[in-house]
């Protein structure tokens, strides 16, 4: 078969992508271990607070160590349940930090929602029946909103929390 | 022996210069935004 030269160059270069891709994903999947970030840890979505990690008292931000945190949430239609404050009312405003590393796991009881601290690497959906989780580390100070980015019904939008890193 | 010479319209190649120059346009400009999504979650 005869090919252009011009047509070889491209062949390769698109070929040669394709392998650089596959060899990135592979050591993205094999060497760091990158998972989606609800990877078969599974919990019953009838009931959540049977797991120690998700009853109303450890919902929320909790201080592990020094510059490391645990924020559990459980996210239902159409709210994000970040614990109680001393007064017994729903948190809404976080404040972690800067240089902190936090591990989100989080949860429903109904639907599919997202959890996503927007302006962050925090992106992750959250499925019934799964316990999702990842760790960021937030440096840059700032408020930043913690949003549901998958469309779980008519209260959607009515689903965010502020989070707030500190200097 | 005198070698047969193949008729000149099939022999010639198509000039394909303006075909290589625009898909690699679109080629560097496919790869720039990778490696800008890729500093974004770097620096993110």
């Amino acid at each position: 078969m005869h090919l252009h030269k011009y047509e070889k160059w491209w062949l390769i270069f698109g070929v040669g992508t394709l392998i650089a891709f596959l060899l990135i994903l592979a050591y993205g999947a094999f060497y760091l271990g990158t998972h989606p970030q609800s990877h078969g840890v599974t919990i019953d979505p009838e009931n959540i607070g049977a797991e120690e990690t998700f009853k109303p008292e450890n919902l929320g931000l909790t201080k592990l160590d020094e510059g490391k945190y645990v924020l559990n949430v459980v996210a239902s239609a159409f709210n994000y349940d970040l614990g109680t404050d001393e007064e017994g009312k729903p948190v809404k405003h976080i404040q972690i930090p800067k240089g902190s590393t936090v591990l989100i796991q989080a949860v429903t009881p109904d639907v599919i929602h997202g959890f996503n601290i927007a302006g962050t690497n925090a992106n992750m959906m959250v499925e019934p029946g799964f316990i999702s989780s990842m760790e960021v580390t937030l440096n840059k100070p700032g408020e930043y909103t913690l949003l549901c980015n998958e469309y779980c019904g008519s209260g959607h939008h009515m689903m965010f929390a502020t989070v707030e890193v500190t200097e | 022996m005198k070698k047969k010479t193949l008729p000149k319209s099939s022999s010639q190649e198509p000039n394909l210069k303006g075909t290589i120059i625009s898909v690699s346009i679109i080629g560097l400009i496919i790869v720039a935004s990778w490696f800008g999504v890729f500093g974004l979650f770097l620096s993110r």
